[in-house]
């Protein structure tokens, strides 16, 4: 489960790259034993494939050594320094073999499958397109291409496979290539057939049936069937067969099922412990499960085994850096929340607080109390959280939900106002709800759909928080049916589809709420306990077509967007026109424009929106009063900047409104928590509205944030500590304000006060 | 009396107790107009804040604009020169862009610019009984912050080096903090070059966090004491040094500081708790002296004496 950042086009089309980073981390290591189909593979290649297969290495390596003396054909030393291992070779030779000729097919498509195998996938598209220039109907460069597709995630099968089966059905590969495409799109009957194509080929053409009796066994687990039938035929076929069980593991693992996965991978090392890609995916899964000393023992031989790993290497100096997070336990409710240790004092206690309320409202929601702590880890370094999350830097996401354990990006490695990490621990905490009450097997859409519903419902920036794209896709027929929303987050096929599906998910559970009430919904999302598929858990719980869903969601759309949908250009002309009025500095007309867009899309909130340039325009002509409920209105609609939220905090505040400020401006610690300034301000008036408790906290918060002015921060936390009644404690932090600052006048009048010299 | 006419007195009384202070703050050639107007408006901020530390508006010259020119720079350094004795300070502010070729800062003004090299001649005219505060928020600045050190000099620059060439954000939280309370941590009524650069420091290093930005300036600051410079003051502070009261009270505060500081000498060999019992006491009998402060300003007509104050 991942939340995906939203603040700009570029960081969304991240989000589709990465969404199949973080799936491919794991592919990559499915295929992990290259078999060659294809039929022009050279027969001494053959010969030494066949102990290969077998799982005979020692044979297998005699074999290839010994053709690496006998042949002076680079291709094939290539392949045979590719089997026996050393990549820095293999690569030298298919260096020459593509250099000998610039017409060469194979060994480009050769080469670029190392690189695919490798995880070095840019290399590899390189390679195929070249080849593919060479020879656009080269079946070989076509087939590779597919698999690269299918492993990255970014491109449509739907055209490629087709056509590569009608001009010839006996394609092995392209038939498991389909079968996989299938599965992790949830067809499983269509990924039966493919599957079983694969085998019946495989073993006419003498090929070996492992990848697709390992498809087989993963469709019969998906199924919750026993897939001993397919996992005993595959080890009488190669005893030592470990890629089967790590692509079990793959299977589990995309499913959210990690504590499952646990089962295949361990499998996977057992019958294959010299595999370093098993050994690395154990570890990796451990880790998904907060196991982090196991997980380093895993990763530590995947290294010896495999220094050249990317993922190992990072994840290992990933778990070197976590000596530097402190956790925290919580009995009651069970959590462990993991935060660096330079921020911890400053984050602690609203992480805390988010977590207490996230778990008693959830478990309000679902009816379900976890008994397994719930681990929250806040990385401040984003390649970091990234390494955590899919073994790489560079994502583009902002927090991941792994069942029990939550990673996400602090703010303190993000500019303020880039995102608000309390909606994403919302979020992701929801995740840690919808996949515990069904077993991990609520689909992807319903999952996100839930969260960003509880996001706009419960969250701590309650608002339906919708963008004009949305709209425009609605607008466009472009959303997908309730049946396949899984399909725009996992193979997008537009950009922005992953967004836009997140946001579509979100609407389909407000209406499902709307239509049906909060108690259907949950029905409905335990009813996938069974493992139905939408479709069939629509009709069961909900008690209507799939389509007819889709026609009232339809509706329901239209009837909730329309002044929006009416005109969608009009919206666009207005925010235009309110922000050059503003710019005029022409108030009431900039206010009247500012009106306009809000009535047509009041769910915009994102920076810039109408309602901060009502607020502005209202200031500038002297009333407070009007900018002040433009901004109110704001945070209803879900607004959080915490610029603006600060404005309005101030407004009130010099307005007089001091319980109203200090709720606003608290609200800004969900955002942004790390700014000295704010809990200052907070803190005094929360003392000003008796809530020593809760200024005592913003004080502590300050200190931990070793202001410029300590005097004052100290100080500070004597008045909290007074009005808690904790008189030592004040009298202590009153002396150390005074030990700083003997001459604070503040602070010697409380000392008079405290010492009986005068009066309060 | 007015409260300008307290200040007045103050100002004079606190020259002729200290020696005087001349305050030359210069801004530079903006390029753009929003540049033009920000140093503009830091400029402002300087030589008003500088009025209240030095007490005496004609003790601070303003360049800016076309009145910046490198004759009109030269003739203000070496008129200081000429005037400054023992026991005076000089205190030099430059707003705005620099450059440095590798060799030689450049300050950017109207015309030729004026280098690090003409400038540092012009200053090292001043005696050397006079202490120097020099303040270069423009970029580049560091690179004259080694060159520019001397035994009479306090050097702060905007930048570590020549190499940090982008415009700078030192100069305005510079300014912000000779208004600001925050940047007064101890409470004194008066910020000192010290505490303006920590403020400075710290504010740039927290907006450069929070656009999530790569940091593209270090201030530096090269020369011993730089607390014996009070660039502003603040509250009611000035008035310490003009009524006759207030001087007594002042002669007081100072007898218990000294208690004070023979208290926070014991701080390492006592307990925590031992340490605050001894300090207690005589923070009380401060804040008592502070009370009859308040009394003393409250009848002079001042009406607000929450803010901090303490000796100048």
């Amino acid at each position: 489960m991942q939340r995906p950042e939203t603040r700009t086009p570029q960081t969304r089309s991240i989000v589709r790259l990465v969404l199949a980073m973080l799936l491919s981390a794991v592919a990559l290591q499915a295929a992990a034993m290259q078999i060659d189909y294809d039929e022009k593979r050279a027969a001494s290649l053959r010969k030494c494939d066949e102990p290969l297969y077998h799982g005979q290495t020692v044979e297998a390596r005699a074999c290839f050594q010994a053709l690496m003396r006998a042949t002076t054909d680079p291709l094939i030393q290539a392949e045979s320094a590719w089997a026996l291992g050393d990549l820095r070779g293999a690569n030298e030779l298919f260096r020459q073999a593509v250099a000998a000729s610039d017409s060469a097919v194979l060994p480009r498509v050769r080469w670029g499958r190392m690189f695919l195998d490798a995880g070095q996938n840019g290399d590899a598209l390189r390679l195929f397109q070249e080849a593919l220039q060479i020879s656009p109907r080269d079946v070989g460069a076509r087939l590779a291409m597919a698999r690269a597709t299918l492993e990255q995630f970014n491109g449509d099968l739907a055209e490629q496979l087709p056509a590569l089966l009608a001009e010839n059905d006996s394609l092995v590969e392209a038939h498991l290539i389909a079968a996989r495409a299938a599965i992790e799109d949830g067809k499983l009957d269509e990924a039966g057939k493919a599957a079983q194509r694969a085998l019946a080929l495989a073993q006419q053409q003498k090929r070996p049936p492992l990848e697709a009796q390992g498809l087989l066994a993963a469709i019969e687990v998906i199924r919750n069937r026993d897939p001993r039938e397919w996992t005993e035929a595959a080890l009488r076929y190669n005893p030592r067969y470990g890629d089967m069980f790590v692509s079990l593991g793959y299977f589990e693992i995309i499913r959210r099922r990690y504590r499952e996965a646990d089962v295949w991978l361990r499998r996977a090392v057992e019958v294959q412990p010299e595999s370093s890609a098993a050994q690395r995916e154990l570890g990796l899964n451990l880790m998904r499960l907060g196991n982090m000393a196991e997980a380093r023992t895993h990763l530590v031989k995947a290294y010896e085994g495999d220094p050249f790993s990317t993922t190992t290497v990072n994840t290992l100096r990933l778990l070197d850096s976590l000596e530097q997070f402190e956790i925290t336990r919580v009995t009651q409710p069970p959590l462990n929340l993991q935060l660096n240790k330079s921020e911890s004092a400053a984050m602690l206690p609203y992480v805390e607080q988010l977590a207490r309320d996230s778990v008693a409202t959830f478990s309000k929601h679902y009816g379900y109390a976890p008994t397994q702590p719930i681990t929250v880890e806040i990385y401040p370094n984003h390649d970091d959280f990234a390494v955590r999350t899919a073994g790489l830097p560079g994502i583009g996401l902002l927090g991941v939900t792994f069942g029990n354990v939550v990673a996400m990006d602090s703010p303190s490695g993000r500019k303020s106002g880039d995102f608000h990490w309390g909606s994403t621990m919302w979020h992701e905490m929801a995740h840690v709800f919808t996949l515990s009450v069904t077993g991990n097997r609520v689909p992807r859409w319903l999952s996100e759909g839930l969260s960003v519903y509880e996001e706009w419902t419960s969250g701590p920036t309650p608002g339906v928080a919708v963008t004009p794209p949305v709209l425009d896709t609605f607008i466009a027929g472009k959303l997908l049916p309730i049946a396949r929303l899984d399909e725009g987050f996992l193979r997008p096929s537009y950009e922005n589809q992953v967004q836009i599906s997140y946001q579509q998910a979100g609407l389909a559970c407000l209406f499902a709420e709307q239509r049906f009430g909060f108690a259907k919904v949950v029905e409905f999302l335990r009813a996938f306990n069974d493992d139905p598929t939408t479709a069939q858990a629509i009709r069961a719980v909900f008690k209507v077509e799939p389509e007819q869903f889709d026609r009232e969601f339809d509706a329901f759309m239209k009837q909730r967007f329309a002044a929006y949908l009416a005109d969608p250009k009009r919206w666009t002309e207005l925010m235009a026109r309110a922000h050059r009025l503003l710019e005029a500095r022409n108030w009431a007309a900039a206010r009247d424009a500012a009106q306009a867009a809000i009535q047509a899309l009041p769910e915009f909130t994102e920076s810039g929106s109408a309602y901060e340039v009502l607020a502005t325009a209202e200031h500038e002509a002297g009333n407070d009063a009007a900018a002040i409920a433009g901004l109110e209105q704001w945070r209803k609609a879900g607004g959080w900047d915490p610029a603006t939220t600060r404005q309005l905090g101030a407004l009130l505040a010099a307005a007089g409104n001091k319980a109203r400020a200090a709720e606003v401006l608290a609200s800004v610690n969900y955002s942004d928590p790390l700014s000295a300034a704010g809990h200052d301000k907070l803190g005094d008036l929360l003392l000003a509205n008796g809530k020593g408790g809760d200024a005592l906290r913003e004080y502590q918060v300050l200190l931990a944030l070793q202001p410029l002015d300590t005097a004052a921060a100290q100080f500070g936390l004597a008045r909290a500590y007074r009005q808690t009644g904790d008189t030592a404690r004040a009298r202590r932090s009153l002396l150390e304000s005074l030990d700083t600052a003997p001459n604070y006048r503040p602070a010697q009048k409380l000392l008079l006060e405290m010492t009986g010299d005068r009066p309060p | 009396m007015s409260r300008a006419l307290l200040l007045l007195a103050a100002t004079l009384a606190c020259a002729a107790a200290q020696g005087a202070t001349q305050v030359l703050v210069v801004s530079g050639l903006g390029g753009e107009p929003q540049y033009d107007e920000q140093f503009q408006q830091w400029s402002q901020g300087v030589a008003k804040a500088s009025t209240t530390a030095t007490g005496d508006a004609a003790r601070v010259v303003q360049l800016s604009g076309s009145a910046v020119t490198r004759e009109a720079l030269e003739q203000q350094l070496r008129k200081a020169a000429e005037q400054l004795k023992a026991g005076d300070q000089f205190v030099l502010v430059l707003l705005g862009h620099g450059s440095f070729d590798g060799t030689e800062y450049r300050f950017n003004i109207p015309g030729p610019d004026i280098t690090g090299s003409q400038i540092l001649a012009l200053l090292d005219r001043i005696p050397e009984s006079v202490a120097q505060l020099l303040v270069v928020a423009t970029s580049t600045s560091g690179a004259v912050a080694d060159r520019w050190a001397k035994a009479n000099r306090v050097v702060i620059t905007a930048t570590r080096n020549g190499g940090e060439r982008n415009a700078v954000r030192f100069g305005g939280y510079w300014v912000e903090a000779l208004s600001s309370d925050e940047a007064d941590r101890d409470k004194d009524g008066a910020v000192t070059a010290q505490e303006a650069y920590d403020f400075a420091v710290r504010k740039v290093g927290d907006a450069f966090k929070s656009d999530a930005a790569i940091v593209s300036e270090h201030a530096k600051i090269v020369g011993a004491d730089p607390a014996r410079f009070v660039v502003a003051r603040l509250g009611q502070a000035a008035l310490f040094a003009s009524d006759a009261q207030l001087i007594a009270l002042r002669d007081q505060q100072a007898g218990i500081e000294r208690r004070l500081a023979e208290v926070r000498t014991l701080k390492g060999q006592l307990s925590q708790d031992q340490y605050y019992d001894r300090l207690e006491p005589v923070l009380v009998d401060l804040a008592r002296l502070g009370e009859r402060v308040d009394s003393r300003l409250a009848a002079l007509g001042v009406k607000d004496t929450g803010a901090a104050h303490a000796t100048p």
